[in-house]
């Protein structure tokens, strides 16, 4: 009896088991991926689900830090004035049009009516304003920095009759356009927003927060007051900072949407899977590994060693990064008019004229360790990168190839937040990082990165005839004037080995064509969710 | 020589295992014998990522390097790491238990309860902890795994050291004028050794596991070290479209774990007198 006692429970058991199996493999059929992660829209609710990198701990307060700024934007919560279209141009967005002065020191902005933040406050000028004082007011606390795109002495004064802002600069812009779309500078309503202001900001996007989840992501519904119909009710972003988990993660139907997967085997498979979009803009962005100069690599010789020993083209065609960055010599990519092919690099691939540089400059190993010895030390090169468009693998790739003539590295690879602080703490002698190089629609303030009077000159470089120009760039007008400039500088930061230029970068979007209409990646990747995602018809 | 060949019929699993365990360690000592003249940290680029091969037996890896041979150096890495991650646990925790439970009172009680403080928490997530506040490096990932694993052998050097303390040969040896480091070199540890050994044998296998978890996690080698479970989290990028990046490092760990575990398990049943 208690032998059939217990072979009866054994098989209940068992197949409890299985059908708790065979229900298990319904939901994750492709049946499911084939749904997406819109769970939801069987109850009539139009939900996407996100997945993106996580930067600065997914905080959204535009004064803070650049991430936070271009998180804010990037999740579909503030806009700014202008934004940038398809040829990085800038153009009306919460403005509706821009008139400067001759002279172009005054600036009159005529604002769209009707605009609201999400909280229902209406946006007068007064609020622009406000937004436009307050970001620079607190600018010095943060690291966004909003001086860059709106000097400190400029003045803004609101007009709330003719619903209008004047402002007025001590210093010439050549388009204030460009400097008031860069995400630092959005309209957002810091008074409404209060207390919450890393994960709750209120602004005028399409989309809000509803809740933050620490390190897993935010859960966004639509703003109620957004000018135009929203087309998701609810948007779950996810942060994803594993390559090859944004991919899984859509296949697998957990997310519909992902912003660029940089697995280059991962995007080949989405791009050959029929019920996957895959959208590439050529990028704005330029990966390359800032040197230091206040370290080891104030040696001229060894830093134009470090730049002959690398072979560029091969990394970036290799199945590793797999033509996802375009390889290049300057700081600028090579696509955007700024006169690459003029420009002559003389530390191309040539790691047998790299070794001689050393020898001839008595940076030898003497102590027969396979590494070079520079004032009597080894060198080892801090090189500080992080997990991000891939950056550790361009990060890798150097360090084999500095490794043959004889420069030891020592990796320390992260999160983005403390590749940042050692970025501006001066703790690396290499340090790999992904800008984009159209800030405010110009490369002006890129450059700024090496003008040894500007803030963001994280490296210690110094140039007088570098800086010169740079303060030539500032204020001149002219086009054909500034594209000479830029041609010089570019040239400059050549010469002198500033920086290990990875390639310049392509963005990308996918998306599951069952759940999402359409969805686009603009070359400024500011934008990542906007009122343009629409769901599957 | 009679005798020996009983001992090792009478000992198949561990005579067999240690054969393996040797065969295993050897492979590490002569790697760049085996692997001839290439180096685990040289690759091409033009041949990252490419299937097992005759040129390349395991494949590429997204460096280019061989996967082969980053296996085999891996094996210096991962023992070297291990033997010493237990030979300082060993040593670190018998000392700690030995004194605990020879004096007893206050240098018990401070001893025991750090160990105790250690053992609320679970192991491997102490160890992450601690690594990462130490920074990532195989030499910090033993640091963190020592710190969380030294109170198992505190707590089985103390209980041995007290099982005996107030036995009639120690009080013989104490009134005839023994000297506390003699009464501790003489008795109290080597009461304890066989124990610890056994526990010592039986835990490298599950020490290489959890330094490989670190390295996995990033909180132990760093690149482009060819340690094993390095190796696996470079892999798991490419874990559908290159499994070779993990199936071979993947298959050295489990391999040697279980070497090391029968190992372990084969000396335990020739030191432990209650096994017999």
């Amino acid at each position: 009896m208690k032998k059939a006692t217990a072979i009866l429970l054994v098989l209940v058991l068992a197949i409890g088991l299985l059908a708790g199996c065979g229900s298990k493999t319904a939901d994750s059929s492709p049946a499911g991926a084939d749904s997406g992660a819109s769970s939801s829209a069987s109850s009539g609710e139009k939900a996407l689900t996100f997945g993106c990198q996580m930067y600065s701990d997914g905080m959204i307060c535009p004064w803070m830090q650049t991430n936070c700024a271009w998180n804010c934007m990037r999740y579909g919560i503030s806009e700014s004035l202008f934004e940038f279209d398809d040829n990085s141009q800038p153009v009306p967005c919460l403005a509706e049009s821009i008139e400067s002065s001759d002279d172009h020191l005054t600036w009159t902005i005529k604002l769209k009516s009707g605009i609201k933040f999400s909280n229902g406050v209406e946006m007068t000028a007064t609020k622009v304003k406000a937004a436009l004082d307050y970001v620079r007011e607190k600018g010095p606390e943060g690291s966004s920095t909003p001086e860059n795109f709106l000097e400190f002495d400029a003045e803004v004064t609101a007009d709330d009759a003719n619903n209008t802002i004047v402002i007025k600069t001590v210093t010439p812009y050549v388009n204030l356009a460009g400097n008031l779309a860069d995400p630092a500078m959005a309209i957002v309503d810091y008074e409404g927003t209060g207390a919450n202001y890393e994960n709750g900001m209120i602004g005028t996007g399409p989309y809000m927060v509803k809740e933050f989840h620490t390190q897993v992501g935010y859960d966004m519904v639509k703003n109620p007051y957004y000018r135009t119909e929203v087309p998701f009710d609810s948007i779950k972003i996810l942060f994803m900072g594993d390559a090859s988990a944004k991919a899984n993660a859509l296949l697998a139907g957990q997310i519909d949407l992902a912003e660029n997967i940089m697995s280059v085997s991962d995007l080949k498979k989405l791009q050959d899977d029929a019920g996957f979009t895959v959208d590439i803009a050529a990028g704005v962005r330029c990966g390359f590994s800032w040197m230091n100069f206040n370290g080891v690599l104030a040696n001229d010789d060894l830093r134009h060693a470090v730049l002959m020993a690398i072979d560029y083209d091969t990394i970036c065609h290799s199945n590793t990064i797999g033509d996802l960055y375009t390889p290049g010599f300057s700081v600028l990519p090579s696509g955007m008019g700024y006169g690459y092919e003029t420009l002559n690099n003389p530390w191309s691939y040539d790691p047998d004229g790299a070794a001689k540089l050393l020898d001839d400059a008595g940076i030898v190993d003497s102590n027969g360790n396979g590494i070079r010895e520079l004032d009597g030390q080894d060198i080892y090169l801090k090189y500080v990168s992080y997990e991000n468009r891939l950056l550790n693998d361009f990060s890798d790739a150097h360090t084999q190839y500095l490794n043959k003539i004889g420069i030891g590295v020592t990796s320390d690879y992260g999160s983005s937040d403390d590749q940042w602080n050692k970025l501006v703490a001066g703790e690396y002698d290499l340090n790999n990082n992904n800008w984009n190089h159209l800030i405010a629609g110009s490369p002006t303030t890129y450059l700024g990165n090496w003008c040894s009077t500007n803030s963001a000159n994280y490296c210690g470089y110094k140039n007088e005839e570098y800086d010169k120009l740079y303060e030539q760039l500032v204020d001149e007008l002219d086009s054909s004037v500034r594209l000479e400039l830029l041609k010089k500088m570019q040239q400059i930061l050549i010469d002198d080995g500033v920086a290990v230029i990875d390639g310049y970068y392509n963005s990308c979007m996918v998306y599951n064509n069952k759940t999402v209409g359409s969805a686009h990646i603009r070359p400024n990747d500011y934008y990542w969710i906007t009122a343009d995602i629409t769901p599957a018809a | 020589m009679q005798k020996k060949k009983s001992f090792f019929r009478k000992n198949v699993v561990f005579t067999i295992f240690a054969v393996l365990a040797i065969l295993v360690i050897l492979t590490a000592v002569f790697a760049p014998v085996i692997c001839g003249e290439r180096d685990p940290y040289e690759g091409d680029l033009a041949q990252s990522i490419m299937k097992p091969s005759a040129e390349h037996p395991f494949g590429t890896d997204k460096m280019g390097r061989d996967v082969f041979t980053r296996v085999l150096y891996g094996a210096r890495v991962s023992l070297l790491s291990t033997f010493i991650l237990v030979a300082v646990i060993f040593v670190l925790g018998a000392i700690l238990g030995v004194v605990a439970g020879y004096f007893g009172g206050a240098v018990d009680a401070v001893i025991m309860r750090i160990a105790d403080m250690m053992i609320a928490f679970p192991g491997l997530v102490l160890a992450i902890a601690v690594a990462g506040i130490l920074g990532a490096s195989i030499r910090n990932a033993i640091i963190a795994i020592t710190i969380v694993s030294w109170p198992k052998y505190a707590r089985l050097a103390r209980s041995l050291v007290m099982k005996i303390r107030h036995t009639d040969f120690v009080a013989a040896a104490t009134v005839t004028g023994s000297k506390t480091m003699y009464m501790l070199r003489r008795y109290m540890f080597p009461n304890t050794l066989t124990t610890l050994v056994i526990t010592a044998a039986t835990d490298i296998g599950s020490m290489m596991m959890e330094l490989a978890a670190l390295s996995f996690l990033g909180f132990g080698a760093k690149a482009p070290t060819p340690e094993w479970g390095y190796m696996l989290s470079e892999g798991r990028n490419f874990m559908q479209n290159a499994p070779w990046m993990m199936i071979f490092p993947g298959l050295a760990i489990f391999i040697t774990v279980v070497i090391f575990n029968m190992l372990g398990d084969g000396l335990r049943d020739i030191l432990d007198v209650r096994s017999e």
